[in-house]
């Protein structure tokens, strides 16, 4: 568990003040915001890098606030890696693992074994990430914190390193706090969200409600996002593409059932089966008044319930059988269809569009 | 005149003053080694004299050094990366031994550590005289040259990234082991660099060990005593010797550092 009450931390001339937020015990946590919220301060004040000013830090229940680093058994993975330029791959790899066998096991797991013996000069941004992320582990530590963990990885990479990750993490039952600066990009929500701005606290709770009831119109316009759901993911088995078909191949279809609701949609992604949240932008939500037979594999009755109009947007929310949808279009297209609260359409949006997190 | 025209001069200009002042710093030099260096050399086969003087010199520089070393680097470590108040005041003052007159350095140290000061009653006691012994050597040779060393050591600090340290405090290491896996290695570079600047600048110093101690001779003082005694001739060949010292450990350093920038290290 990672508990921060009331923190505050002064580094130089930037704050963060008051910063109050809780990841169960093995459970994903990401921190989110904009560059110079202070994300990457906050993780530092968890890790004990930076001395905090005010308030608590607990991990694992433990009240950990005047521990130095290697007293918190914490992992750390900064964007740049940092690995020791002095020591070989293997030696930045094995540096605070008991066994060396551990990291081996994790370098061939994150598809660097062949990096073993590199020098850490020669490694590009991305293979330096998965040697850091390989030597935070490797130390068995029950918090790990990332930094923006994949950003120099090719996407194909990053899904693979990203699946491992959520693999190992499942395995070890370690709690995760990762900063991004963008949750697609980080391709996931995990349990906890917490969003920073301007060395403050915005919000923080669970994905589908920090989303969905933003805490001001701030938030909503940075998270961009309107429907998300919690749910349960299925392989749709007949619909797998095969793994070796190039770029691309590697993303699956799959049945995603929302919960509570039951809505059911399909859905295209690099994804596990199993609890999950899909994300649908309102703008690729198309509303039609009449069924439209397309080729969208998602199409549903609903009523409208709410207009909020936007300078030349209009965001419809509309009632799926209890769960809402929100769909964006253009203030015209709204007034052709003669769109008002109460009336019945058809919603549709493809499988590509249902991101999978 | 158009501005191509005087860019042209511009650079003549540049060039011209650029060149005067390389050979004003390298010809003297040059003149004294190629006049008096082979003879210098050859004098050390049966000058007894210039042979102590020149071990003297290395020991006692040696032996400043170190000590300089073994104080200095945990000091510079403690200036590059702790922010405390006063810390530019403390980083000025470390500096003032380089930028005063050198005999004043050896007045200040006679005040503060002579056999009438109170540290030098102690020093007395303890069988360390200042005046007119090696460990007045010593004291001198540290007093002006320790600076050189604190400042290239805390640039060489300041040049590692904390965050190095910072990962590996996270995969278990206390704040000393940091220091030596990482942060020590990683400027191990530069604190060489700043040990040679201040061995050399050491076995060159004069004006504050002449205050301290005329007897034992260093190189410097016994080149500053031929010269008085018996002329230019006489002090030539011990000059030129001090110089081809000095200039073997920078030489090398430079080499060292310029091989390695070529390899990309």
């Amino acid at each position: 568990m990672i508990a921060a009450t009331g923190l505050c931390v002064r580094a130089g001339s930037f704050r963060l003040t008051d910063i109050t937020f809780e990841v169960p015990d093995g459970g994903y946590g990401i921190v989110i915001g904009p560059a110079g919220a202070g994300k990457t301060t906050l993780l530092e004040a968890i890790g004990g890098i930076v001395p905090v000013t005010g308030g608590r830090v607990a991990l694992g229940g433990r009240d950990v606030t005047g521990l130095p680093p290697d007293a918190r058994n914490v992992g750390l993975v900064y964007q740049h890696a940092y690995l020791f330029p002095h020591l070989s791959v293997g030696a930045n790899i094995g540096y605070g693992a008991s066994d060396l066998a551990i990291g081996r096991e994790l370098s061939r797991r994150f598809g660097a074994g062949d990096l073993w013996e590199r020098d850490v000069r020669s490694l590009s941004g991305g293979e330096r990430q998965i040697a850091a992320l390989a030597r935070a582990l490797a130390r068995r530590p029950s918090v790990l914190l990332l930094d923006e963990p994949f950003s120099a990885l090719d996407p194909r990479r990053r899904a693979s390193v990203r699946r491992e990750l959520r693999a190992v993490h499942r395995e070890a039952g370690f709690t995760v706090l990762q900063v991004t600066h963008d949750f697609a990009e980080a391709g996931l929500l995990g349990d906890v969200a917490i969003l920073l701005d301007g060395g403050r606290l915005l919000q923080a709770g669970s994905p589908e409600n920090v989303f969905r009831h933003p805490a001001s119109p701030y938030v909503a316009e940075f998270l961009g996002a309107e429907n998300v759901y919690a749910g349960e993911l299925r392989a749709a088995d007949a619909l797998q593409a095969d793994p070796d078909d190039g770029p691309g191949a590697a993303h699956r279809a799959f049945e995603f059932r929302t919960a509570p609701g039951g809505l059911s949609m399909m859905a295209v992604g690099d994804a596990v089966p199993g609890p999950a949240h899909a994300v649908i932008r309102a703008e690729e939500v198309v509303l039609s008044l009449a069924a439209t037979g397309s080729s969208a594999r998602n199409e549903y009755q609903g009523q409208i319930v709410e207009i909020a109009a936007s300078g030349a947007l209009v965001r419809v929310t509309i009632d799926v059988g209890g769960t809402p949808l929100v769909a964006a279009l253009t203030t015209r297209s709204a007034r052709d269809l003669g769109l008002a609260a109460g009336m019945t359409v058809h919603a549709s949006f493809k499988a590509m569009a249902v991101h999978l997190c | 005149m158009g501005e191509r025209a005087g860019y042209r001069i511009a650079s003549v200009i540049t060039a011209l003053a650029a060149s005067m002042l390389l050979l004003f710093l390298t010809v003297p030099v040059g003149q004294l080694v190629a006049v008096g260096g082979v003879s210098g050399l050859a004098q050390l086969g049966h000058d007894a004299e210039l042979r102590d003087a020149l071990a003297l010199t290395a020991v006692t520089a040696s032996v400043a050094t170190i000590l300089g070393v073994f104080g200095g680097t945990p000091l510079a470590y403690l200036l590059a990366r702790r922010a405390f108040r006063g810390r530019a005041v403390v980083a000025a003052v470390l500096d003032l031994p380089i930028v005063i007159p050198h005999p004043v350095a050896g007045i200040a140290l006679l005040l503060a550590l002579g056999r009438q000061s109170p540290a030098g009653s102690v020093l007395l006691a303890l069988g360390l005289r200042l005046t007119g012994s090696v460990t007045g050597i010593v004291c001198a040779m540290l007093f002006v040259a320790a600076p050189l060393y604190l400042s290239a050591a805390r640039e060489a600090f300041a040049r590692v990234d904390p965050r190095y340290e910072a990962v590996a405090r996270t995969l278990g290491d206390p704040a000393w082991r940091a220091f030596r896996r990482v942060t020590l290695p990683l400027a191990r570079r530069g604190l060489v660099a700043a040990a040679v600047v201040m061995w050399a600048r050491a076995i060159s110093e004069f004006g504050a060990i002449v205050i301290l101690t005329y007897n034992p001779k260093v190189a410097s003082v016994l080149s500053y005593d031929r010269f008085t005694s018996y002329g230019l001739g006489a002090a030539l060949p011990v000059a030129a010797v001090l110089v081809i010292f000095a200039l073997i450990p920078l030489i090398a350093l430079r080499t060292l550092r310029y091989d390695r920038s070529a390899a990309g290290l």
